[in-house]
C-alpha cells in the first residue's frame, strides 16, 4: 500500500474558487432582479432574500479576496495602473451595494469632488471599497458616507457611517495589517488583511498606498480610510 | 459614435446592436438583462454560445457592442474570436469590444497589443459598470479619431502633435494619450524624444509602461546594460508584466547570454503557457541552442495553441520541422512541410519548405537529394528577386555550404552581410552558419571584410552629397544600392541624396518614382522608421509643385 495521502487543496484553490465565483455572480444578479420584483409589499420574503444577498455578497467579496491574495502570493495577479474618474469610480462602487443599502433602510451619502482622476488598479480598489462599505452597512445605525479627496500628492478614500465606532481590538488589527505581522497567529480578518495588501501594491517614487481605522469623521462613527499615492 | 451618452447613456443603448457571447446560458439572459436595463432594444441584442456561432453572426451583423466571455470551453477563446473579428474586418473601428471574465487572469492581458479588446470586466457585471464602462470608451475612441486617421496615413508627426494637443485639455485620456504618443516616437525612429516623454511620464508616476518603454529606447540605442538593469527591475517588480519578460529575453539574446533568456522566457511561459508567439520564441531559441526535446516540446505547444488563431504563421511548423529533422526524424518533418503547404500557400512559404527540405536530407544521410534541393533553391533565387528574408538567406547558404555549392553559399552570406552591416545580430547569425559548415576562421574574416566594404560604399556617396556633388552622389549610390538592395540605411540614405539633388537642380518624374520605389522597399524591411515617414513628405512636397 502506498503512503496516507497527505492532500494539497491549494492545487484546487484557484480552479474551484474561479467557479464558484460564476454561480455567485448569476445568484447576485437573480437575486437582485427578485428583490426589484418583489418589492418591500411582501415584507417577510423581502427581508430574507434582502439577507440572502448581504450574504452572497459576503461570499462572493471573500472569493475574490481569497482569488487574488492567492494571485498576488504566486505572481499570478495581472497588476493594471488605469486612469479612472473619481466620480463614476465612486457611481460603480456604490451600484454594487445600492440593493442591500435600500433593503436595510440606509442612507448613503457619496461625496467626490469634479474632475478628479487617478491611476491605480480599478479592481483591486473596487474589492477593498466594496468590502469596506459591507462592513460598514453591518455596523451603521442610519447612515454611510463614501467620500473621495485628493491629500498633499495622494488620494484619500473614506468610508464613514455613523455607528459605535470601531472596538479597540479591531483598530489594531488595522495597525498591524499595515505592519504585515505574522497573520498565521494573529486574529486580523481576510478583508482587513486584503486591503492592505492591495494597497500596498500601489507604489511610485518611493510611496506606498496604505489603509487605517479611525473613529469619529464625519458621522461620528467608524471610519476606514484607504490612501493611495 | 455619434450618438452621445445621456442619462447614463440610454439613447446609446436604445440606438445599438449588441452581441453577448458566453457558453453559459445563465450568463447570457443575465446580461441580456443588465443590457435592457440599461436601455437596449431586446430586438437589437444576440447571443451565441460558442466561437464559431459568435462568428457567424458578426459576419451577418455590424455590432455596436460585443460582450464577450473569456473562458468558452472547448474551440475558440473570446480572445481568438476578436483576433479573427479584427483580421477579418468583421468589426468596425467604432465597435466597443468588452472581455467579460469570472477572474481577472494573465491569459486576458497576454495577447499582442493589436488584438487587445476595448476594456475587461470581471462578473458580475451590473447596470451601473457597464454604462460606465462603455462611456468611458466611447470617450477613449472619439480622442483617437483624428490620431488613428493620422498613423493610417502614415503621418506619425501630424499624430504626435495631435496627442499633445489633446492631452492639454482631455484629463480623462490624458495617459493613454502620453503613452501613444511615446509608442509613436518608438515606432517612427525617434529614440531621443522618445526617451525625453518616457523620462517625463516616470517623473509623474513610476508606471510599468513607462519603465518599459525606457528600457526599450536604450536597446534601440544599443544601451543593452542600462536595458537589462531597468528590465531586471521591472519583472522583480512587476512579476506578471509578460512583455517586459519578452523584451528581457531578448536584451539577453542580443548579450549572448542564452541561458538567461531560456530561463526568463521559461518564467513567463509557467505565468501564462498560452500565448503562441511566447512559446515560439522558446521553441526557436532552443532550437538554436540545441536543446532539440524543448524546442519540441514548444515548437508542439505552438502549433495546438495557434489551431484555432487567425493570425498563426508558418514559423511553428518550419521550427518543428528543423527540430525533428535534427532528432533524426526526417519522415515527421518531411510530412510537416508539407502540411504546412497546404495551409499557407505563397511563393515565399514554399521558398522556406524547400530549403528546410534540403536540410533535413542534409541531415538524414541524403545528401544526393540535399544537393538537388539546393541546385533547384539556386535556381529559384536566380530566376527572380525571390525577395529572400534574412532567416531563408542564412538557411539556404547552409544547405548550399553543406552541399558543396560553396561559391553560391558564401555569395548569400555575403550579401546578407552588406544588406545588414550596422546589425550585430544578424552578423552574428551569420557567424553562426560559418560556424556550423566548418568555416569559422574564413566566415569570420568573410563578414568582417564584407561589412567594411558595405560602410565604405555606404559612406561614399552621403560623403559627395555633403560637398555638394549630387550628380556623382547619386550614381555612386545607385552603386552601392546594387551591391546591397535591402540595406534599410543606404535606401534611406539615398531617397535623402536623391530628394537633395532634386531639391537644388529640380524635380525629375523618373527620379521621383525611384525615391518612391527606394523609400517604399525601406518601410517594407523595417517598417516604422521615422526617416520614411520625414522622406515621404518630402516626396509627397514635390509632387504637389
Amino acid at each position: 500500500m502506498l503512503p496516507l495521502p497527505r492532500p494539497d487543496a491549494t492545487l484546487f484553490l484557484a480552479s474551484s474558487v474561479h467557479d464558484m465565483k460564476n454561480s455567485i455572480s448569476v445568484l447576485l444578479a437573480n437575486l437582485q432582479s427578485m428583490l426589484a420584483q418583489a418589492g418591500p409589499e411582501h415584507s417577510g420574503i423581502y427581508q430574507e432574500m434582502a439577507q440572502m444577498l448581504y450574504e452572497t455578497q459576503r461570499i462572493n467579496g471573500n472569493l475574490i479576496h481569497l482569488l487574488t491574495l492567492y494571485k498576488l502570493g504566486n505572481d499570478l495577479y495581472p497588476f493594471r495602473l488605469e486612469t479612472y474618474e473619481m466620480k463614476q469610480f465612486a457611481e460603480t462602487v456604490t451600484s454594487r451595494l445600492l440593493a442591500l443599502f435600500k433593503t436595510r433602510n440606509l442612507g448613503l451619502e457619496v461625496d467626490v469632488p469634479e474632475e478628479v482622476y487617478w491611476e491605480f488598479d480599478g479592481d483591486l480598489v473596487d474589492g477593498i471599497l466594496v468590502h469596506a462599505m459591507n462592513n460598514a452597512a453591518n455596523y451603521t445605525h442610519s447612515r454611510i458616507a463614501l467620500s473621495i479627496q485628493p491629500a498633499e500628492g495622494a488620494l484619500e478614500f473614506r468610508v464613514e457611517d455613523d455607528g459605535d465606532g470601531f472596538p479597540q481590538r479591531m483598530l489594531d488589527e488595522g495597525v498591524a495589517a499595515m505592519r504585515g505581522v505574522d497573520f498565521s497567529t494573529g486574529s486580523t480578518g481576510l478583508g482587513l488583511y486584503f486591503a492592505a495588501v492591495a494597497a500596498r501594491m500601489h507604489r511610485s517614487h518611493k510611496e506606498e498606498g496604505s489603509i487605517r481605522l479611525e473613529n469619529g469623521g464625519r458621522l461620528g462613527g467608524g471610519c476606514f480610510i484607504l490612501r493611495l499615492p | 459614435m455619434n450618438i452621445e451618452m445621456r442619462d447614463g447613456g440610454s439613447d446609446f443603448f436604445a440606438a445599438s446592436k449588441f452581441l453577448i457571447v458566453d457558453d453559459f446560458q445563465g450568463m447570457r439572459s443575465m446580461l441580456a438583462t443588465v443590457l435592457r436595463n440599461c436601455g437596449a432594444n431586446p430586438r437589437s441584442i444576440d447571443s451565441a454560445a460558442t466561437g464559431s456561432e459568435a462568428v457567424a453572426l458578426l459576419r451577418r451583423n455590424r455590432y455596436d457592442v460585443v460582450l464577450c466571455d473569456f473562458n468558452l470551453g472547448p474551440g475558440q477563446n473570446g480572445m481568438q474570436i476578436l483576433e479573427e473579428a479584427r483580421f477579418r474586418q468583421l468589426i468596425g473601428p467604432g465597435c466597443c469590444w468588452i472581455m467579460v471574465t469570472a477572474e481577472k487572469t494573465n491569459d486576458v492581458f497576454m495577447s499582442a497589443a493589436e488584438v487587445q479588446p476595448d476594456a475587461y470586466l470581471v462578473k458580475p457585471v451590473t447596470e451601473s459598470i457597464l454604462s460606465g464602462r462603455i462611456q468611458k470608451i466611447l470617450a477613449r475612441k472619439e480622442a483617437f479619431v483624428e490620431i488613428d486617421q493620422a498613423i493610417a496615413a502614415r503621418d506619425y508627426q501630424k499624430a504626435v502633435r495631435l496627442c499633445d494637443e489633446r492631452a492639454a485639455s482631455d484629463k480623462a485620456n490624458a495617459i493613454e494619450l502620453l503613452r501613444v504618443k511615446c509608442e509613436l516616437l518608438m515606432q517612427s525612429g525617434q529614440t531621443d524624444k522618445a526617451r525625453a516623454s518616457y523620462e517625463k511620464a516616470l517623473s509623474v508616476r513610476e508606471v510599468p509602461w513607462a519603465q518599459l518603454g525606457l528600457a526599450k529606447t536604450c536597446v534601440m540605442a544599443g544601451a543593452l546594460e542600462e536595458a537589462r538593469s531597468l528590465l531586471e527591475t521591472l519583472v522583480d517588480h512587476q512579476r506578471t508584466y509578460l512583455e517586459a519578460y519578452d523584451v528581457l529575453a531578448q536584451v539577453y539574446v542580443a548579450l549572448g547570454e542564452m541561458d538567461r533568456a531560456e530561463s526568463i522566457l521559461e518564467r513567463a511561459l509557467s505565468l501564462s503557457p498560452n500565448s503562441h508567439v511566447r512559446q515560439r520564441t522558446m521553441g526557436e531559441l532552443a532550437l538554436r541552442t540545441g536543446k532539440l526535446d524543448r524546442a519540441e516540446s514548444a515548437f508542439r505547444k505552438t502549433l495546438s495553441l495557434s489551431e484555432h488563431s487567425a493570425r498563426k504563421t508558418p514559423d511553428a511548423y518550419l521550427g518543428l520541422a528543423k527540430t525533428v529533422s535534427s532528432k533524426a526524424n526526417p519522415g515527421e518533418a518531411l510530412q510537416l512541410l508539407e502540411q504546412m503547404g497546404k495551409t499557407f500557400d505563397s511563393e515565399a512559404v514554399r521558398l522556406k519548405a524547400k530549403s528546410v527540405q534540403g536540410l533535413v536530407y542534409q541531415q538524414n544521410g541524403q545528401p544526393e537529394k540535399a544537393r538537388a534541393v539546393a541546385r533547384e533553391l539556386v535556381g529559384l533565387i536566380e530566376q527572380g528577386d525571390a525577395g529572400l528574408d534574412s532567416t531563408v538567406t542564412r538557411e539556404v547558404a547552409e544547405l548550399l555550404l553543406s552541399t558543396g555549392e560553396q561559391e553560391k553559399g558564401l555569395a548569400l552570406l555575403q550579401a546578407e552581410v552588406m544588406n545588414n552591416p550596422e546589425d550585430a545580430a544578424a552578423l552574428a547569425l551569420v557567424r553562426e552558419v560559418f560556424r556550423k559548415t566548418g568555416l569559422a576562421d574564413e566566415g569570420d574574416e568573410l563578414v568582417e571584410r564584407s561589412r567594411q566594404e558595405a560602410m565604405e560604399m555606404m559612406n561614399a556617396g552621403t560623403l559627395l552629397a555633403r560637398d555638394g556633388h549630387y550628380v556623382e552622389a547619386v550614381t555612386k549610390m545607385r552603386e552601392a544600392l546594387l551591391r546591397m538592395p535591402r540595406n534599410v540605411r543606404l535606401l534611406f540614405n539615398s531617397a535623402h541624396v536623391m530628394l537633395a539633388h532634386m531639391e537644388k537642380n529640380g524635380a525629375d518624374a523618373a527620379l521621383l518614382q525611384e525615391v518612391r520605389t527606394h523609400l517604399l522597399t525601406a518601410n517594407q524591411l523595417a517598417p516604422g522608421e521615422s526617416r520614411f515617414a520625414v522622406l515621404m513628405s518630402k516626396l509627397e512636397a514635390f509632387g504637389k509643385v
